[in-house]
């Protein structure tokens, strides 16, 4: 029997439950004591005055897979958002501008350890579970506000510590310069939102920051992209994770790119979501809102390392399976994973796109309507004339 | 080294920026004994824009050594901006490599140039085959004539008429130019000829540089780049290459 997505919810429901009876005590406290994976997290609620503060389980040790996405490929749905659960959230409420002060300075210390860092928090309060999970957002585990915090002494990641002393650098140029020294996309967007890169410091909602990261390393990534030669074969490649179905096909033009996305709502109907950019960038903000940041990160990714140019059609199709949403993490991470999958060759986009429909049970005609790449790629360039 | 190029009134470099800035952020502009030029296309390469500046244009124009300087044009924008229409502009460069653009009497300034990062760009090798000219308010007309129902413009042109039409889901639109109209006061044809080019693109350009040309020279060949050209007073010319679009 197929399990529709309200079952998956309910079994992961049950599963947090049993959980949190077990546990309860742990998690129904004012106190808690456990190592931080690292992570903090900056809520979006009441901007520009936010809710900011560190995450972490109820016990000690090597938390780090709790908190860090790049490494979740592969588990399924209920063990990730049981990691999300299980961290505890501390906060207090301050405004975005001048993130200063102690306690905020020692969040940059977390946000900046090398390995998980001890912590001991005391709320104003007993922590409340949130107990239902409603799959319109990301599963949080309970929420406290943080009379004091203690955090161990940590050694800090060198090359963060170095682009937060330099007090001169952009926040754009930060993030870069961390990109290229191999730093985890997780943990860039985390010291970026707790604001520890640029001139005028400020704190960015996590869910900003995220999409910030991945649309800074991306758009560099393409000004370098459309001075390569363009790409001489036409490319489909597939990969699909927790109900997530994406099919990429890269065929030769100058850079384009556009991301679809479809999904099944509660009555079986198909909900769309499309947004095409070329050369130019993007003239609004995307209907896909954060997955089109993400996607496009792993679509550059690819064309750089390759020191080629091309246009590139994402296809996202959302299975009831998808029950919770877990984060934007998993589209950046399954295109990445798409593409180090071998490519089915392909003689044109036509056929390509034949080929990326049939692993879909969206039809072909369907994502053709909402597509902009369609009509764009019919628009020839002066190049081609030279 | 010595370069200044003076202009009697702004609204020449008004029109330059103008155009480029529908194409680009950043632009180069090349110096020489014969005057300013500058050719760029857009990040797409759907567009290009070849301007020829010539000499005989200024009031006042000196230039003994090729110079090439790169500006940012918002900025060079803005400044431009600040002169009333009956102002001189002149431009030179400082020995510290600034740009310095003094503005009728009394107003001077120094800008910021940008490292260019242009390569050279050619130009598309076309015959064309067919070439009409509009006065610049009917064009403008015609195009918004024809994005009413449609994101693209098609010209057909036979030796005595030209067609401009356009469909899009709602409907379709025609505008016919017959030969002796004063609406267009040319028209050649080689070979019948018929393309579809972007309105966004052509929209653009034409709002940018159409109130000061008195009359759109339109030449291109079926499934061939447009190239329009719009003649400044003052400006020599401005050539405005765009690619069509093809169905396949």
């Amino acid at each position: 029997m197929k399990r529709t997505a309200a079952d998956i919810r309910k079994a992961i429901e049950t599963n947090w439950n049993e959980y949190l009876s077990k546990y309860g005590n742990l998690f129904s406290s004012d106190f808690i004591s456990g190592s931080s994976p690292p992570s903090v997290f900056v809520g979006t609620y009441g901007y520009p005055k936010v809710s900011v503060g560190p995450m972490l389980p109820p016990v000690h040790g090597d938390t780090t897979i709790l908190d860090s996405p790049e490494q979740w490929l592969g588990k399924s749905l209920e063990q990730i958002v049981n990691y999300r659960l299980s961290l505890v959230r501390g906060i207090q409420n301050m405004p975005v501008t001048n993130p200063t002060g102690k306690y905020i300075e020692s969040l940059h210390e977390v946000a900046m350890a090398s390995r998980p860092i001890d912590s001991d928090i005391q709320f104003l309060k007993n922590t409340t579970p949130v107990t239902s999970i409603d799959g319109e957002n990301p599963p949080f585990g309970p929420i406290g506000e943080i009379k004091t915090a203690k955090f161990s002494n940590s050694s800090s990641d060198k090359h963060i510590q170095k682009i937060y002393y330099d007090k001169d650098l952009l926040a754009q140029d930060s993030v870069l310069e961390l990109y290229n020294k191999g730093i985890e996309i997780s943990r860039i967007q985390k010291c970026f939102s707790i604001g520890m890169f640029g001139k005028n410091r400020k704190l960015v909602p996590t869910r900003w920051s995220i999409t910030a990261t991945d649309d800074i390393i991306s758009k560099s990534l393409i000004s370098e992209i459309m001075q390569f030669d363009i790409i001489d074969s036409c490319q489909v490649f597939f990969f699909n994770h927790i109900g997530n179905f994406f099919s990429v096909i890269i065929f030769p033009s100058r850079w384009m790119f556009e991301m679809q996305e479809a999904w099944y709502d509660q009555q079986g109907n198909i909900g769309f979501g499309s947004d095409f950019e070329d050369g130019r960038g993007l003239d609004h903000y995307p209907a896909t809102a954060g997955a089109h940041f993400a996607s496009r990160l792993g679509v550059t990714e690819y064309l750089f390392k390759n020191k080629v140019q091309a246009a590139a059609l994402v296809l996202r199709e959302i299975r009831p399976e998808y029950a919770v949403p877990v984060g934007v993490w998993q589209v950046r991470e399954g295109i990445r994973m798409a593409l180090k999958q071998k490519p089915v060759l392909v003689s044109s986009f036509e056929e390509g796109l034949d080929l990326a429909c049939k692993s879909l049970s969206i039809d072909k005609k369907e994502w053709i309507a909402k597509s902009n790449l369609q009509k764009a790629r019919k628009q020839k360039s002066i190049s081609d004339f030279f | 080294m010595v370069f200044s190029a003076k202009t009697s009134g702004s609204d020449e470099w008004k029109a330059v920026i103008s155009a480029i800035s529908t194409l680009v952020e950043e632009a180069t502009f090349e110096a020489t004994g014969e005057g300013i030029a500058f050719r760029g296309m857009d990040p797409s390469h759907v567009a290009l824009i070849d301007i020829a500046w010539p000499n005989s244009a200024f009031e006042k124009y000196e230039c003994d050594n090729d110079v090439k300087f790169g500006v940012r044009i918002d900025e060079f924008s803005k400044l431009i901006k600040r002169a009333d229409k009956k102002d001189s502009i002149e431009v030179s460069i400082s020995e510290e490599n600034l740009l310095l653009v003094t503005i009728g009497k009394n107003k001077k300034y120094k800008m910021r140039l940008i490292e260019s990062s242009a390569t050279d760009t050619p130009l598309p090798k076309i015959s064309y085959n067919a070439r009409i000219g509009v006065t610049s308010t009917e064009f403008d007309k015609i195009l918004g004539d024809i994005q009413v129902v449609s994101e693209y413009l098609s010209i057909s042109a036979t030796a005595s008429k030209a067609e401009f039409s356009g469909r899009g889901d709602s409907g379709e639109a025609v505008i016919t130019l017959e030969k002796g109209m004063v609406e267009m006061p040319e028209i050649g044809v080689k070979e019948e000829s018929t393309a579809t080019y972007s309105l966004e693109y052509l929209n653009s350009i034409v709002k940018a540089v159409g109130t000061v040309a008195g009359t759109v020279i339109c030449e291109y060949s079926t499934k061939m780049p447009l190239r329009l050209e719009f003649k400044v007073a003052n400006i020599g010319r401005i050539h405005f290459y765009l690619a069509p679009r093809v169905e396949s």
